[in-house]
């Protein structure tokens, strides 16, 4: 497990560089308003976030950021962590190259986007196109 | 070494022994003579050995098996004879080997090998390795924790771990013998891929297109797994390795950095994380490089070589020999990563040594594998983003409306989409019985927005949307027989869903492949008549092998569990993590009501 502490294997307590986050809790000191919210996109767009979490923030390689689910805590300040310590499964720690400034852009920005209601049952009505199967077909 | 090399566009140009003697009857009826019987031995092949110790099969990756027993005749009565869950949900790409009685079987990540004991009842383990792998990998990854597999040489099995190093495995004892790391995830570079040997080198590249990596592949010593030389695929001729000017290598110097504007060449992407294929004759590997970054063309202008490119490079010190780009400055991320078959073929009423790729592109292409020259080119999956291939330039002629950069917006109806007319994912087969080719392919086509991109290291660096949508007909995929020498389409078997597992054909004319919805299928490989399928319980990315098991009996063995790009694009095939759900894709909305992830091994038999 290169670059992580041999008497740390459990994924959720290890953060990127070694560093322990602060304990305390930190609250979005950036009031969420239409402008932060479109900085926040921009943000999320020119770092790169997209390419991993897709764009809209809905899910690529990496997991949906607006479907209400947190893997480490939804709370702005443990979104604040995630980001700027990162999370081992490949987020990287973004503290060296963002101002915390933006990190809670970004924040604004997916706290912005639309969670859509939990609907535990998933049902096909729709009957598919029936074809006949396996049919070689020669030019 | 001095080299007998040939440059890029290499169509014009002759190696010294495709020329027919014109004054010399005798020697050129010998010549006819010996076409005849090549043709011969073609038709019959030299016995099995009932193993697959190699990704493809053989040096040449035609993953043909000799085996004969399951026929167009029997194929019905195939019923599975065992199966195990590998208890990994990534993306089960890639196949398993058989080595004399045990079978080996690599997992995506966590890379969990199993050893399993043929000659037991119920195939128990004789062992399991478990490797440390850095978990920061799975996020590096472009596309799914996935591994294309192993290959055993030299009393070892060899593979690649996703966090960059390249493991040794006693394949009796199931010690590690060596460990090297040959990659940085810190760079973006992961490591899925099948590593090859030839002779005493073992070949090995990264993935990484998505992350602006620069490209290369390595060889290491088969003894030690030291890395003995490093390729690059673009750049300087110095990391090249190519030596324009010395034997026939013909490309203007430096044209890895030419070929770019500024150092764009230092992130442009080039991986390797498709297959290698070897001629131990010419003494040359063939592997094909991936897409350029980003995706934005306009952050890379030029013809970006060589990546999009098949390169010929000798094992033994890596130097670059020919190579040929099949898609420069790509616009559409058409990597180049498919297999490259070797196979000798009559073409213009000559038996050449040919290479044949099915690329991304949607064009199947017949090379000249010693020289690089283009013989053949014609699609073989639907295509708009060019009218056809100029055979005498090599060049594809664009349809420019189809071309993409930021100042362009949003290019619409480019055909196919970049999950590839096939995917490179999805290795074909070649029956020398048939003389035909079979393939997965993908009947998908897309819009593309490319926006600036800044590169950050180890973040991705794309710089496009493109969402997709199912091409004429309305299926999105299709498996197909290929005829290389003539480039026509011979049969297919139209599939609702993109096709995306390997396929093996069999000296019983059974050709054998999976689809994304979870069936693994039979079909005559002369008739395309679809023979047998059963359902393996989750959408197949994998390759199917053939074996001949201890009692003496024809094995097919395959792995169900999707993944791969269609963990991305699917959308809810997955369960385990309740902290991630997401909604099906809007162009295949059905996919998850036929499967969910899992991996599991398949055995079939008769």
């Amino acid at each position: 497990m290169g670059g992580v502490p041999a008497s740390v294997r459990y994924p959720d307590h290890v953060a990127a560089g070694g560093n322990q986050p602060p304990a305390a809790e930190l609250e979005n000191p950036i009031a969420s308003d239409s402008a932060t919210v479109a900085d926040g996109s921009r943000i999320f767009s020119m770092m790169n976030c997209d390419g991993c979490h897709g764009g809209g923030a809905t899910g690529w390689v990496g997991p949906s950021l607006v479907d209400g689910r947190w893997r480490y805590g939804g709370t702005d300040g443990a979104l604040f962590q995630s980001i700027f310590y990162g999370r081992p499964r490949g987020m990287p720690a973004y503290g060296g190259i963002m101002s915390p400034g933006a990190i809670w852009k970004v924040i604004d920005y997916i706290r912005a986007q639309p969670i859509p209601s939990v609907v535990p049952t998933q049902r096909w009505t729709s009957p598919e196109t029936p074809r006949r199967p396996g049919r070689a077909q020669t030019p | 070494m001095e080299d007998i090399a040939i440059g890029a566009r290499a169509a014009s140009v002759r190696f010294w022994d495709s020329r027919v003697p014109q004054a010399d009857t005798y020697h050129y009826l010998m010549r006819i003579a010996f076409v005849i019987l090549l043709l011969l031995l073609q038709g019959t092949p030299a016995r099995d050995d009932g193993q697959w110790t190699m990704p493809a099969k053989n040096n040449a990756a035609t993953r043909y098996s000799g085996l004969s027993q399951i026929t167009p005749a029997n194929a019905r009565r195939l019923h599975p004879v065992w199966n195990f869950s590998t208890g990994v949900l990534g993306g089960h790409e890639g196949q398993p080997l058989v080595v004399g009685s045990t079978m080996y079987v690599v997992t995506p990540f966590p890379n969990v090998l199993y050893a399993f004991d043929l000659t037991r009842e119920g195939y128990p383990l004789k062992w399991k390795y478990r490797p440390e792998v850095n978990p920061a990998a799975v996020g590096i990854a472009c596309c799914d924790a996935i591994n294309r597999g192993a290959v055993y040489a030299d009393g070892k099995i060899i593979y690649n771990l996703l966090d960059g190093h390249t493991v040794a495995v006693d394949a009796v004892t199931g010690s590690e013998v060596w460990k090297t790391q040959i990659a940085d995830i810190n760079q973006g570079e992961t490591t899925p891929m099948a590593p090859f040997v030839a002779g005493n080198r073992v070949i090995v590249g990264p993935s990484g297109g998505e992350f602006g990596i620069y490209g290369w592949a390595k060889g290491l010593d088969l003894a030690t797994g030291k890395i003995l030389w490093t390729a690059h695929n673009m750049g300087p001729d110095s990391l090249l390795l190519a030596r324009p000017g010395r034997g026939r290598y013909t490309a203007d110097a430096n044209i890895g950095v030419s070929t770019w504007e500024g150092d764009s060449w230092r992130r442009g992407g080039a991986p390797v994380w498709g297959w290698i294929s070897y001629d131990p004759q010419l003494d040359l590997i063939y592997f094909g490089t991936g897409n350029p970054g980003p995706y934005n063309t306009e952050q890379r202008p030029g013809e970006n070589k060589w990546t999009n490119s098949v390169l010929a490079r000798r094992p033994g010190n890596g130097t670059l020999v020919w190579a040929y780009q099949f898609t420069p400055h790509d616009s559409w991320d058409f990597d180049s990563n498919a297999e490259m078959i070797l196979v000798d073929l009559v073409v213009g009423g000559r038996l050449r040594k040919v290479l044949v790729h099915f690329d991304k592109n949607g064009f199947a292409y017949t090379l000249d594998r010693a020289t690089g020259e283009l013989l053949v080119a014609e699609p073989f999956a639907n295509v708009t983003w060019a009218k056809r291939i100029n055979r005498s330039t090599g060049l594809p002629v664009v349809d420019t409306a189809k071309t993409t950069g930021a100042s362009r917006g949003n290019v619409t109806g480019i055909c196919p989409s970049l999950e590839g007319g096939k995917s490179p994912a999805s290795p074909s087969s070649y029956s020398p019985r048939t003389g035909l080719f079979y393939t997965a392919t993908n009947n998908l086509c897309m819009n593309f927005e490319a926006t600036p991109v800044t590169r950050i290291r180890g973040t991705p660096y794309i710089g496009a949307t493109t969402p997709y949508f199912a091409g004429p007909g309305g299926n999105m995929g299709e498996f197909i027989a290929w005829d290389a020498v003539r480039g026509r389409r011979v049969w297919g078997i139209k599939e609702k869903f993109p096709v995306w597992s390997g396929s093996v054909v069999t000296a019983g004319d059974v050709v054998f492949f999976g689809t994304l919805d979870g069936w693994f299928k039979a079909a005559n490989a002369r008739t395309g008549k679809e023979l047998w399928k059963f359902k393996v319980g989750s959408g197949v990315v994998g390759a199917p092998i053939s074996f001949r098991g201890p009692d003496g009996k024809q094995y097919i063995a395959i792995y169900a569990g999707i993944g791969g790009d269609w963990f991305l694009l699917s959308g809810d095939v997955r369960s385990d993590d309740p902290a991630d759900v997401r909604p099906p894709a809007d162009f295949a909305p059905d996919l998850a009501r036929h499967t969910s992830q899992g991996g599991v091994v398949w055995i079939f038999g008769l």
